[in-house]
């Protein structure tokens, strides 16, 4: 067992401060948070015997020591120092970026989208001037939304960029990096930013509460986008499943000993994009992929371990087709699965029996020149589809009997809303990605209810609803898993050990209390968040 | 096992970006850094949803139907008043059906409002009728 405390010159004892110790030959890194009195302790049995070595995360501070301990059968106890680090710009979130950066809100709203694959350090500490950004820029929006640093994928289909948009941001961002610092150097330790950096607070009381699981994935370029377990009456294996966001392997973790098994799913266009996004389950128990550049729909079946692909035709397969997002949920009751076109901007349904696919185009009627995209879906008991317009902002209803589509305008403009779930009261939560809010529609009722997060700059992508009516969040920019109560409109904030880019969120109900999971598709890891209250 | 999986893979991708120059590029979405037109926008619709007596109805579920299928829906606010951002430019606003409804009323009356310009925000107020 592995007890100490957190002290520092400039604080003295020191709470929020992340204690993480991972054994040599193990992937699996276990982290706590120093209390009030900067105190922490490892929960009983956590910590095997063997050679560990500590990580800490505070703003502001790097590890003193010690670096490592030896952890035998009896409680270790060990007083970690920190010392007030010489590089804060290394350890800032994109949150505290948005906070630190000058300028208007219009002008870092485009930077939403770099964070999709990076941090905003290597643009900051950069030194390009606005027409070196220009052609960089251009290259970057020729990537497929399924790269990482890890490994960058080209798109086949070029997309189209907006001339006056690019040099606008590459302006902006010649402002804010180091093309005109007036001293330092990106290569020294501390260069100097014509800005302040800002910081958020540290975690403080019942975020504190906490134990964080963080699985290694064994290769440095998997990316897991959609963590769930599968753990119900039809096929409860209690394994966590994840999609790659990069590679084509549907992949599952064994969360005692943290070893990971990938099922390869069939390449069928070897020249393209590859890697999933959405992972759904049917009401079988079989996991479903929607297959992104390599296109059509994947079913695996989690018994027979086999995967059967259900491929579009031809004349649908072009070179800029994608697709993201797939929803078998209520497939049962009329043999239809609910998938998307990314690049069309519409909605797709399959049909089981046949194979075949038809088109459903829900902003048909209105004017060209805005994005649309049909991203997170649900279905209803009927597999009527309910999806969240990513582009714009409002939720929409397809009839599954007559394909009659109705939008509904959320209350805030320009929402963007992302991905969602149906609850058992027939409500769909979902975040308003670029509005900073959580948000809930009432299907029967059609109304609406937003809470902000606590955090601007959040970026919330998902949001889960568990048993108890708790919301569960998070989002690409804050390394912060955010548990709020809709019920009276507040919220705490647990901050992950390392630069997460949090994306589809899961709970697993079946734990008191719930235990909330996440992939890290920046930097090769399975999340596991277990709140002790 | 997990190993020889995924070297099978690579080499597989290896082998296949060879071929990614013969594919032809096709055009095919635009990025994201904030352009937004709205140059193909109909008029919006705004309007105020009252009871018979002249006083605001909130909460009413208002609907706007092209005839060429598809809806918008929205609701009423505190003092009865709706939105609805509006369609493509080549809808004729006269073929949009605006109706209102909430548990409790029947929709009594719907009055439209002439345009000064083409451009000018449709106004469509209704009536409904406590039961």
């Amino acid at each position: 067992m592995l007890t100490g405390s957190v002290t520092s010159a400039a604080e003295g004892a020191m709470e929020g401060v992340l204690v993480t110790a991972q054994r040599d030959d193990s992937p699996i890194s276990t982290t706590v948070v120093s209390d009030a009195s900067g105190r922490f302790r490892f929960p009983d049995g956590r910590l095997r015997s063997g050679h560990y070595r500590l990580r800490i995360r505070a703003t502001g501070y790097e590890l003193d020591g010690p670096q490592v301990v030896d952890l035998g059968t009896s409680t270790t106890n060990v007083a970690i120092k920190l010392r007030q680090t010489s590089d804060l710009a290394a350890q800032l979130t994109n949150a505290e970026w948005f906070m630190s950066m000058p300028g208007t809100a219009e002008q870092k709203r485009p930077l939403i989208e770099c964070m999709s694959c990076h941090t905003f350090e290597r643009i900051v500490r950069s030194t390009y001037d606005a027409d070196t950004f220009v052609p960089l820029l251009k290259r970057m929006a020729q990537y497929a939304n399924n790269t990482t640093q890890a490994r960058v994928q080209s798109r086949v289909a070029a997309r189209d960029v907006n001339d006056d948009s690019v040099r606008k941001l590459a302006a902006y961002l010649a402002t804010v990096n180091l093309s005109r610092a007036p001293t330092g150097s990106p290569t020294t330790h501390s260069p100097t930013w014509n800005y302040k950096l800002q910081t958020l607070p540290r975690p403080k009381g019942r975020a504190t509460r906490v134990v964080i699981t963080e699985y290694d994935m064994p290769e440095k370029t998997i990316a897991p986008h959609d963590v769930r377990i599968v753990r119900d009456g039809q096929n409860g294996d209690g394994y966590v499943w994840y999609s790659d966001f990069v590679e084509n392997f549907l992949g599952r973790l064994e969360p005692e000993s943290g070893a990971i098994v990938e099922y390869p799913i069939p390449v069928s266009k070897p020249a393209f994009p590859t890697g999933t996004l959405d992972l759904e389950a049917d009401a079988d128990g079989n996991l479903w992929l929607a297959l992104m550049f390599q296109t059509g729909l994947a079913r695996f079946d989690t018994k027979s371990k086999t995967f059967k692909i259900f491929p579009l035709p031809a004349d649908l397969n072009d070179d800029a087709m994608q697709q993201s997002m797939v929803m078998p949920g209520s497939a049962n009751v009329d043999g239809k699965v609910w998938t998307n076109d990314v690049v069309r901007q519409s909605i797709m349904r399959l049909d089981l029996k046949t194979g075949s696919y038809e088109r459903i185009d829900p902003f048909a009627f209105l004017g060209k020149g805005h994005i649309h995209a049909p991203y997170g879906m649900a279905a209803d008991k009927a597999n009527n589809l309910y999806f969240m317009d990513f582009g714009g902002e409002a939720v929409g209803r397809v009839d599954a009997k007559t394909g009659e589509t109705t939008l509904f305008p959320t209350p805030t403009e320009k929402s963007r809303p992302r991905r969602t779930m149906l609850d058992d009261e027939g409500r769909l939560w979902f975040t308003e990605f670029a509005a900073d809010k959580l948000a809930m529609f009432d299907i029967k009722a059609e109304t609406f209810k937003e809470w902000d997060v606590p955090t601007p700059h959040t970026y919330p992508y998902d949001v889960f609803r568990d048993k108890n009516g708790e919301l569960w969040s998070g989002g690409m920019a804050s390394d912060r898993v955010l548990r709020f109560d809709p019920q009276s409109g507040k919220g705490i904030e647990y901050l992950l050990p390392r630069p997460t880019n949090i994306r589809r969120v899961f709970v697993d109900n079946s734990t008191n209390p719930v235990t909330f999971w996440a992939g890290n598709n920046h930097g090769a890891e399975i999340l596991r968040l277990e709140p002790l209250d | 096992m997990v190993l020889s999986r995924r070297w099978l893979f690579v080499a597989s991708m290896a082998a296949a970006t060879v071929l990614i120059s013969a594919v032809p590029p096709a055009r095919a979405g635009g990025v994201n850094f904030g352009e937004d037109s709205d140059n193909n926008d109909g008029p919006s619709y705004f309007g105020f949803v009252r009871d018979a007596d002249g006083s605001p109805v909130s909460g009413a579920r208002v609907t706007a139907a092209p005839q060429a299928g598809g809806s918008l829906v929205t609701r009423s606010n505190s003092m009865g008043i709706y939105k609805i951002p509006g369609f493509a430019k080549e809808i004729d606003p006269k073929t949009v059906d605006i109706s209102c409804a909430k548990d409790g009323y029947g929709q009594a009356n719907v009055v439209r409002r002439g345009q000064a310009d083409l451009k000018d925000p449709v106004e469509v107020d209704c009536t409904l009728q406590k039961q």
